[in-house]
């Protein structure tokens, strides 16, 4: 079986911003191909992989859904060839400048953020940061050759190459959300020599990022009976609070709160403690702030649960994971699959 | 098409009261669609070309092109002793575009916005701070009630190649829409002309409208914002460059298979247009594009100063040019 450490690489630096999925889903795609029965794209571009279970028809179906979309930039003017700036998705402008990108124009272009000197802007930005709206993207080309190249709309994705940090961490942009794609990588893998009797769909979301998209439209295609997101949480770092940060490398976190069923959140809890996986409990009162509050109310209802990867420094270009995260929310996703038995439905609900 | 732009634009329907102009539309679209309805929202929907049922044949699309019909109004809240009207806003109101204007109510009352004395006359009054005079002295000779609902009042104005109005945002878009299915002699497409209600207050119409019709590729025609006024906002879409073409606004992303489509489409046609880049606002494609499984969805957007204030202004010749980028658009099959 491939190494996931080079595919997780691989993965972060697929270009795939919110809406232009097309080069991260065809990566995923090729990666999951094998491992599924059927594969396709939805008529947005979300990546529908589904695994057949054994019990018999009409089976249950469970989705899991990984955003796949990334954040990052948007061209919106374009003045003696430096690229004036909008962020797709909510981009943390506090470190672009200095970073490494790569504008999408009619061929993909280097460049690099520039911030102008204090003295060039407006008073009060000696000390504070810059925001977006004086940030500029440098190509190098002339004015006329920008102007050829570059139209207002393209895209302006982060180039900055992941970097593997000692003590199986890795640092790089879009780790949110596609550390979720590789343990549900994992998990696909993992079930390959595991009997189910579910239906799985594998699913990878596009436009989590710009208003949860794919989740809202791939949970009405396929319809399932229960919907589990992965997706990333915050993780104690420098400055962070107690309480809703969870500690890097000690295990996934299994969410609570409004956008979750909490039978299921007890079903999958209940597992992890059986199985000795180490796990936090997370408490998302109101809006998850995942796919999660999408699926839940779509079409007549899904009962929804989700499992945070905690990451470091979300939504910059240098968050940070811990791989044994990555494989443990894999392994528990696999296990819970595994386990579901064909009237599990019958024991999440409401009255007991 | 400025006759029927002044007619469109001099009809009031604020969110949730398009009788009015619902009518206005009906009369023009009716000789000219195969079918026409109204779904339980109020959405006008009007069908042009073969029906294909499900499963259109390839080159052949289902598409909805959606121009929101509602505009931006005032909803009065309480009338106070003397006989004025305190309100709060339908859709988007800017306390500062509403100072010395005229309102008129549906129900055919009139009256003027006045604002208290500010402490600080620097600064722009809050809503709060403003009041409907209808020429009243009591609650009782007030020919307003709590709940009345009245738009701006003010004539359409046309400056020749540039055209002003309140309500432009958006029934310009109607307009264009109409003209469109005035000018579409054949399509190999099933097309619905969808003139939908309550976007000013949530694309609340075209996430009805979406569901019902069930499109695989769906389109507003909506108004964008402009850069080209005097220490205005920074946006590279000016008037009379052409119709824009939206790749992003803050609401939603563009498919980009759309703009690819529309921006062939323009070149082809050799009409001039603008790629938009839009940073505050969002249209009826935002609800389409989220509809059942996922529509593709893009926005044809007419440049238009002043938005949201009682005089919207637009370039004649890119509202002409939108029709014709448009029609052209539908006319032909969509190969991908």
């Amino acid at each position: 079986m491939p190494e996931l450490i080079p595919f997780l690489k691989d993965l972060l630096s697929a270009p795939g911003l919110s809406i232009h999925e097309g080069p991260v889903a065809e990566l995923i795609r090729t990666r999951w191909a094998p491992l599924v029965d059927e594969i396709s794209l939805s008529r947005l571009g979300s990546l529908h992989a589904r695994r057949k279970g054994s019990a018999a028809e009409p089976r249950p179906s469970i989705l899991i859904a990984t955003h796949m979309d990334a954040i990052g930039l948007m061209v919106t003017r374009i003045e003696d060839g430096f690229l004036h700036l909008a962020q797709v998705g909510g981009v943390d402008a506090r470190v672009l400048p200095g970073q490494l990108v790569t504008v999408h124009g009619r061929q993909d272009l280097p460049g690099v953020v520039i911030q102008p000197s204090p003295r060039l802007l407006p008073p009060g930005f000696e000390e504070n940061p810059v925001p977006l709206e004086h940030l500029l993207v440098d190509t190098g080309l002339l004015p006329r050759r920008v102007n050829e190249l570059v139209r207002v709309g393209d895209l302006v994705s982060f180039a900055q190459p992941p970097l593997e940090l000692a003590g199986e961490t890795i640092a790089g942009h879009t780790l949110d959300n596609r550390a979720s794609v590789a343990a549900l990588t994992v998990c696909l893998e993992t079930l390959q020599n595991r009997p189910h009797a579910w239906d799985v769909w594998a699913v990878a979301t596009v436009a989590e990022e710009v208003g949860l998209i794919g989740a809202y439209t791939s949970t009405f295609q396929l319809r399932p009976t229960l919907v589990i997101v992965l997706d990333v949480t915050f993780a104690k770092g420098p400055g962070a609070n107690e309480w809703n940060t969870f500690p890097l490398g000690k295990g996934p976190t299994l969410v609570m709160g409004a956008n979750m069923h909490p039978a299921l959140h007890k079903a999958l809890k209940d597992l992890a403690d059986k199985l000795e996986i180490p796990y936090a409990v997370e408490y998302a009162p109101t809006h998850s702030g995942t796919d999660a509050s999408a699926t839940q109310v779509t079409a007549e209802g899904i009962p929804s649960a989700v499992i945070g990867i905690p990451l470091r420094y979300m939504h910059t270009p240098v968050e940070v994971v811990a791989v044994k995260d990555i494989r443990r929310a894999g392994r528990l996703l696999a296990e819970f699959i595994a386990g579901l038995t064909p009237d599990f439905m019958d024991k999440i609900t409401w009255d007991d | 098409m400025k006759s029927l732009i002044q007619k469109l634009t001099e009809t009031f329907s604020p969110s949730g009261y398009e009788n009015a102009i619902r009518e206005v539309i009906r009369r023009e679209v009716e000789p000219l669609a195969d079918e026409l309805r109204v779904d339980a929202l109020g959405n006008l929907i009007a069908r042009k070309g073969p029906s294909t049922g499900s499963g259109p044949a390839k080159g052949k699309k289902r598409l909805m092109l959606a121009a929101h019909m509602d505009e931006i109004g005032l909803i009065a809240t309480h009338i106070d002793e003397n006989g004025f009207v305190r309100f709060t806003g339908i859709g988007g109101i800017r306390p500062q575009a509403l100072t010395g204007g005229r309102v008129r109510f549906v129900n055919g009352a009139a009256g003027v916005i006045g604002i208290e004395r500010l402490s600080d006359p620097s600064k722009a009054p809050t809503l709060e701070q403003c009041f409907i005079d209808v020429g009243a002295t009591s609650p009782k000779d007030c020919p307003v009630k709590v709940g009345d609902v009245c738009g701006f009042d003010r004539p359409f104005l046309d400056l020749g190649r540039r055209l002003v109005a309140k309500a432009m945002d958006d029934r310009i878009g109607c307009a264009v829409l109409i003209e469109t299915l005035r000018a579409l002699e054949s399509t190999p497409h099933e097309v619905y002309f969808v003139f939908t209600t309550q976007e000013e207050v949530g694309l609340r119409g075209a996430h009805t409208a979406a569901f019902g019709v069930e499109p695989e590729i769906g389109l507003s025609v909506d108004v964008t914002g402009t850069g080209d006024t005097p220490k205005g906002s920074r946006m590279a879409v000016s008037l009379g460059k052409g119709p824009a073409i939206k790749v992003k606004d803050s609401g939603m992303l563009s498919d980009p298979r759309l703009v690819a489509w529309m921006c062939a489409g323009a070149e082809k046609a050799r009409l001039p247009y603008q790629r938009e880049v839009l940073e505050g606002g969002t249209t009826d494609a935002m609800a389409m594009q989220v509809s059942r499984a996922g529509v593709p969805a893009g926005c044809l957007s007419i440049p238009s100063r002043y938005i949201h204030s009682p005089s919207e202004m637009v370039d004649y010749e890119d509202v002409q040019n939108a029709v014709k980028l448009l029609t052209a658009l539908v006319s032909k099959p969509i190969e991908w």
